[in-house]
């Protein structure tokens, strides 16, 4: 691997993804920057609704073009996806770039055998015979550890268990090898055991082929496993950004703090209360004014002259590192000081 | 839903006994119930008089139609395919008239250019010789009459045509002759060797034997129902399906319950026929047509169309504003005042009292229930038994149908309190349908205007008549009808309303057993000149009208549509049915 | 899949045999007497008696159907009307013939006019309701659903009259309505019952328009929809193959139910446009009380319709393994 792997394969700027529904403009995403290189994996977290999966409908061009007002860029190796033609993002899509969808059984074909759903992928893009496309399917399975998958390859979704069908999800994703991964909470619906086999499998799966993995997700636990960096979405925003050490063992923003808060640690005491972040998600046909997190956030009145209700906090990046929040960095680190001091003790 | 024109008449009237199925040809839709009364009123009633023709008038050829074309074919559009084509089963005039161009009997009905009607002989050379007072009539065959294979009628055919009316399966046939022939009570029909002693043949001559004395014999044999049969070619049952062919036309094609074809029977000789012209080469007939879309396809007047009339379908009670008020439209409907007289016997062995019967005719709302059928359209109100196209009609109007036809309610109490019977209980049977059930209201609605107490029930549609036709059958009024099966006054009178017709399944529904009555009947029944039985007829009607055992409610009116390409379309009185034998197509 | 069937097949046949055993009881004792119907002037009961008698209504009502049901293995002999070979389904004394054999002859119209409808409603509705689907919100959308709210808001006995007073008796386009047999003429065959089709497929056309539009807007946003177009799959390729195949099950299953409709419905249909099938045979024989004819109607049309159904659940078991399999 040399340095020109460490160049920015993915390059998201300024991108804005507006709806127009009957009661007004959905800001689904708003204002997001982004970067990742190949054989890294960018977590992005956040609640429902932050905006996190938008992005990535998106970055496939999935979203539904006539009632979406898009803005920015979305650079794939260089060459802008929201400007190409559909044609263009068919040849993409599954090949160079592939997703992973979270509920597996919705979002395999009832009507078509894992098979099939596997080969058609591989025959589209590399336009191989059916009898190819079966063979690779059957090797796709296997690699996902499918057991006797020449048998199992002509099941049908319903047919699988539920780990058995993220996995064929997985090795459909995975048919064309492709450059860019998404992966859009893969494992939430799995058990533990069945969520580590499959954070492993991907862990494997990009060391061996360097693809670039975007993982979104709402849970940190799953982050510290697989991310390089990370990315923390709120109200359509980024509000931090960082390593995944730096955001999880620092957090800058006070939503990262809060997210922090409400997982269990497994380094404390166990008797700790967990603190959820009061409130909730942000209406993004009405966001609030100022910093959209201000009316949950409980460090409001810290900032002087109210100015998180009134401005628009700008993420302030230093090497990639930073967050959006109004508090200086002294007091940040005093205030998480204490929280954190809190949890650990 | 709409009803079939079959059942409309059961439910109108007439059922079980069969009459009005049997000899009514069709029957108007009823209408809905709403008021026509801007529809004109249309009447083609004219008094008949059906004279015995004499032997000139029996020979062949029938005279030619002023204009007629030989050739074309003339087709039709009715609802419903025939039941019965075997005349030996065939009681209903729509079978009667469909049959006429390829059956014929030993009498028939000559219909001239007028309209007027002769009873003739058909195959027979005259209509028919009578001796000892009506109890022996005999019969001579022309010469030269061929079955469609070419076979001569034989006087086998003959005999072996009256002798199956006996057999067990002969069940919807007249049974006239069944019960007035020497020995008819005991025979069983031919198929078992035996014949019936009571038919002689002599040479070209039959004669029949008969046990009363029946003056009118020779219009009896010439209901369809006596046309004769090919004895080689009985199928028994099944001749039904196909009769074999003695008329002009024979039948080429039958497809039960859609079409039936007929085409000319090279056989047949004009010479030996003085009924029928045959002017067409082909009829087809259509069926499974509602009489809406017939009378639409009358009004379009299109392609074949044009050449079409209807034998059963009349104009759509929907339709009859709009055709009988278009000038242009009227032009091609044939109105006809029906043979059928529908009335409500009164039950005489329950409400015993003349006055109070008398009472009854004077209250009667004919008005309202003509309204509520559909309005003078399709019916003319009623004060007399006969219909005015049955011979022997005599006009009379005893209870004020004319002057007051919304009923004379004064008048009525009046003779209620002159009999001491004001308050006097009446129970009226009526038949399940809308309009029955109308109907029955505002009966209720003018008899308890006038004095009575009214009870109304219904009763179910299929078994109405077998109830009303018992002798204790606890009901004081329901709805009949009657239509005779030959034009005269026995037709009507003797099977209603004589004494010796009481009983269970008897069409004396009145049970009226009034001795001057029944001995009028008798002696009338003997006459053998028709001018003078007419008369005495006439005077029965009103006789019996003085006894008010009934109340007489309306003559229907028919109004069958035709296409324009369709010559002389006239009435056949006899057969009460259009003379299909004298049609036309215009070229 | 044979399984299915042979289990669908036999609960047909045990259904057939309920309603044959009930339609028998109900015709049969319902206060309704044929025989007085046919009994002419002055009917004696010893006529009546005869009649009876030559009806085959005389016995008592389980040995009628047991004669009945055996009718349908073994044939039946009706004196001097001759045998009818099995399977018979009775004899119409009315109609003085074998009651299949009749029904056989009316029924191709019938089919004709069901199923040749169906296909011009099946593509209309369909490809109508496509195309909305596929323009969700935008105008022809639009039309095409109040077009379909108003043409299925019509019936067929306002809709047919007009159709034949505008376009055969006004503007001469078409010819009244008429049967030719398929095998006869193929030609003369579909121009006979061109307007019923039209007109039939106007009000169901409508349906299906609505229902292919709901089933697909719903489909399309179907997850799996989704990810066969993650996978780059062509639009065409995801609409067909994804998006219709999840929609055509519910269609297939109220195709099925509307046949049935269809050929109950055909009583209507057929007076409308005055053609003889198994609709005006039915109503005739209530018309006529003819019932052997009623009752071998009721039984065939119920054996049609049961016989559709298990089509349909074949065609949707082929549609979606989730129920062939399960």
């Amino acid at each position: 691997m040399t340095s020109t792997d460490q160049q920015t394969f993915l390059s998201v700027r300024d991108l804005k993804v507006h709806f127009s529904t009957e009661d007004g403009v959905v800001k689904a995403v708003d204002g997001l920057s982004f970067d990742l290189a190949k054989g890294k994996t960018l977590g992005i977290v956040g609640e429902s609704g932050s905006g996190k999966s938008v992005t990535n409908l998106t970055i496939l061009g999935l979203h539904d073009r006539d009632r979406t007002a898009i803005d920015g860029e979305i650079l794939l190796d260089g060459k802008d996806l929201l400007t190409s033609t559909e044609r263009e993002l068919e040849r993409l899509r599954g090949n160079k770039m592939s997703m992973i969808f979270q509920d597996a059984l919705a979002s395999l074909s009832p009507y078509h055998t894992i098979g099939t759903q596997i080969g058609e992928t591989y025959r589209k893009h590399t336009g191989a015979s059916k009898k190819e496309a079966r063979a690779r399917a059957i090797e796709m399975l296997r690699r996902v550890g499918i057991p006797q998958p020449d048998m199992r390859v002509d099941d049908y979704p319903h047919q699988f268990s539920g780990g058995m069908r993220q996995r064929a999800m997985i090795a459909m994703a995975l048919v064309c090898d492709p450059e860019l991964l998404i992966a859009d909470e893969p494992t939430t619906a799995l058990d533990v055991t069945v969520q580590a086999q499959i954070m492993d499998l991907l862990k494997d799966l990009q060391q061996e082929f360097g693809t670039a993995i975007i993982f979104i997700t709402h849970d940190l636990g799953v982050i510290a496993d697989i991310a390089d960096d990370v990315l923390v979405m709120y109200g359509g925003r980024c509000v931090e950004r960082g390593t995944k050490e730096e955001v999880l063992r620092t957090p800058q923003h006070p939503y990262t703090l809060g997210l922090l808060s409400s997982m269990p640690s497994l380094e404390g005491p166990v008797d700790v209360p967990l603190n959820p972040i009061p409130g909730s998600p942000p209406s993004l046909l009405n966001p609030p004014s100022g910093c959209r997190f201000h009316p949950r956030c409980t460090f409001t009145e810290k900032v002087a002259g109210g100015l998180c209700s009134t401005e628009q906090p700008l993420l302030d990046l230093i090497d990639g590192r930073g967050s959006a929040c109004h508090l200086s960095l002294e007091q940040r680190a005093e205030f998480f000081a204490d929280v954190a001091a809190s949890r650990h003790n | 839903m709409s009803f079939s024109r079959r059942n409309f008449l059961i439910a109108t009237g007439v059922a079980a006994a069969g009459t009005t199925v049997l000899s009514a040809c069709g029957g108007s839709g009823g209408g809905g119930g709403s008021s026509k009364d801007n529809v004109p009123s249309v009447s083609g009633a004219k008094t008949m008089n059906i004279p015995v023709g004499s032997k000139s008038d029996s020979t062949g050829p029938a005279p030619e139609v002023p204009g007629a074309v030989k050739g074309g074919t003339i087709y039709s559009l009715d609802q419903f395919d025939m039941d019965h084509l075997d005349p030996a089963q065939i009681y209903v005039s729509t079978e009667g008239a469909i049959t006429r161009p390829i059956l014929r009997g030993l009498t028939g009905y000559k219909i001239d250019n007028k309209g007027g009607a002769t009873l003739v002989g058909d195959v027979a050379t005259d209509a028919g010789t009578m001796k000892d007072g009506g109890k022996t009539w005999s019969f001579t065959i022309k010469d030269g009459i061929k079955w469609e294979d070419g076979s001569e009628l034989s006087m086998d055919d003959v005999r072996h045509t009256f002798e199956r009316l006996f057999a067990s399966w002969v069940t919807e046939g007249p049974r006239y002759v069944q019960q007035w022939m020497v020995g008819g009570d005991k025979y069983k029909g031919p198929y078992e060797g035996k014949s019936l002693d009571s038919i002689e043949i002599d040479g070209k001559t039959i004669t029949f034997r008969l046990t009363e004395a029946r003056a009118d014999f020779n219009y009896t044999l010439a209901m369809p129902g006596y046309n004769l049969v090919s004895k080689k070619k009985d199928t028994k049952q099944k001749y039904d399906k196909r009769p074999f062919a003695l008329g002009p036309y024979k039948i080429s094609d039958r497809q039960i319950g859609k079409s039936l074809t007929y085409v000319r029977n090279e056989h047949w000789d004009p010479k030996t026929d003085s009924i029928r012209n045959a002017y067409p080469d082909k009829f087809v007939f259509q069926f499974g047509f509602e009489s809406v879309a017939s009378t639409d396809r009358y009004i379009a007047d299109r392609g074949n169309d044009q050449y079409t009339m209807s034998i059963f379908n009349e104009v759509a009670p929907e339709r009859t504003a709009q055709v009988l008020t278009n000038a242009k439209l009227k032009k091609r409907v044939l109105t006809q005042v029906d043979t059928v007289t529908y009335y409500w016997p009164i039950n005489t062995t329950r409400i015993k009292d003349v006055k109070v019967r008398q009472a009854i005719n004077w209250a009667w709302p004919h008005q309202q229930l003509q309204t509520i059928r559909g309005g003078k359209a399709t019916s003319e109100l009623a004060s007399t038994i006969l219909s005015p196209v049955t011979p022997g009609y005599q006009h009379f109007d005893l209870y004020g149908v004319e002057k007051k036809p919304g009923g004379d309610p004064a008048k009525a109490k009046a003779l209620l309190k002159e009999a001491g019977k004001v308050g006097q209980k009446v129970v009226i049977a009526y038949q399940q349908s809308d309009n029955a059930v109308k109907q029955a209201v505002a009966i209720k609605n003018a008899l308890e205007a006038a004095g009575f107490k009214v009870v109304n029930k219904q009763v179910d549609k299929s078994t109405f008549y077998t109830q009303i036709g018992k002798i204790d059958n606890g009901y004081d009024l329901f709805a009949a009808g009657w239509s005779p099966d030959w034009p005269n006054g026995y037709s009507v009178f003797y099977p209603c309303w004589s004494g010796k017709n009481i009983g269970d399944g008897r069409s004396n529904y009145a049970q009226l057993n009034d001795p001057s009555v029944n001995k009028a009947i008798d002696q009338a029944s003997t006459i053998a000149d028709t001018d003078q039985a007419n008369k005495a007829w006439g005077a029965i009607d009103r006789q019996i009208m003085e006894l008010a055992p009934v109340v007489p409610d309306y003559h229907s009116i028919r109004n069958w549509m035709y296409g324009s390409k369709v010559g002389n379309v006239i009435y056949d009185a006899g057969n009460t049915c259009v003379a299909l034998c004298k049609l036309y197509a215009k070229k | 899949m044979p399984r299915f069937l042979v289990r669908r097949v036999l609960g047909a046949l045990v259904i057939l045999l309920i309603i044959s055993a009930v339609t028998f009881w109900l015709f049969y004792a319902v206060p309704r007497d044929p025989a007085t119907m046919s009994c002419g002037k002055n009917c004696t009961p010893d006529m009546l008696a005869k009649i009876r008698h030559n009806l085959g209504i005389d016995h008592p009502i389980p040995v009628q159907y047991w004669d009945w049901l055996k009718g349908i293995f073994v044939g039946r002999d009706y004196s001097g009307f001759g045998h009818c070979n099995a399977p018979c389904l009775g004899y119409s004394f009315a109609n003085n013939q074998p009651v299949l054999g009749t029904i056989l002859d009316r029924l191709p119209l019938t089919l004709s006019l069901a199923f040749g409808s169906a296909v011009v409603f099946l593509i209309f509705g369909i490809g109508t309701g496509m195309m909305a689907a596929v323009k969700q919100g935008k105008w022809q959308d639009k039309v095409a659903s109040s077009a379909s709210l108003v043409a299925s808001s019509m019936q067929i006995y306002f809709v047919g009259y007009l159709a034949m007073y505008l376009l055969v008796a006004k503007l001469n386009i078409l010819d009244n309505p008429s049967y030719t047999p398929l095998t006869e003429n193929p030609v003369s065959w579909a121009s006979g019952l061109l307007l019923p089709w039209l007109v039939l497929s106007l009000i169901w056309t409508a349906n299906y328009t609505r229902m292919t539009r709901s089933q697909l807007v719903e489909t399309l946003s179907e997850d799996y929809v989704r990810t066969a177009r993650a996978k780059g799959l062509s639009s065409r390729n995801v609409f067909f193959r994804f998006a219709w195949r999840g929609a055509m099950g519910p269609i297939v299953t109220i195709f099925g139910i509307d046949l049935a409709t269809l050929i109950g419905g055909a009583i209507i249909t057929e007076s409308v446009f005055s053609l003889q099938g198994v609709g005006r045979l039915a109503l005739s024989s209530v018309n006529r009380s003819d019932l052997p004819m009623l009752l071998g109607v009721t039984v065939l049309s119920a054996g049609a319709i049961v016989f559709f159904n298990i089509i349909v659940d074949a065609v949707y078991a082929l549609i979606d393994p989730r129920i062939r399999l399960s």
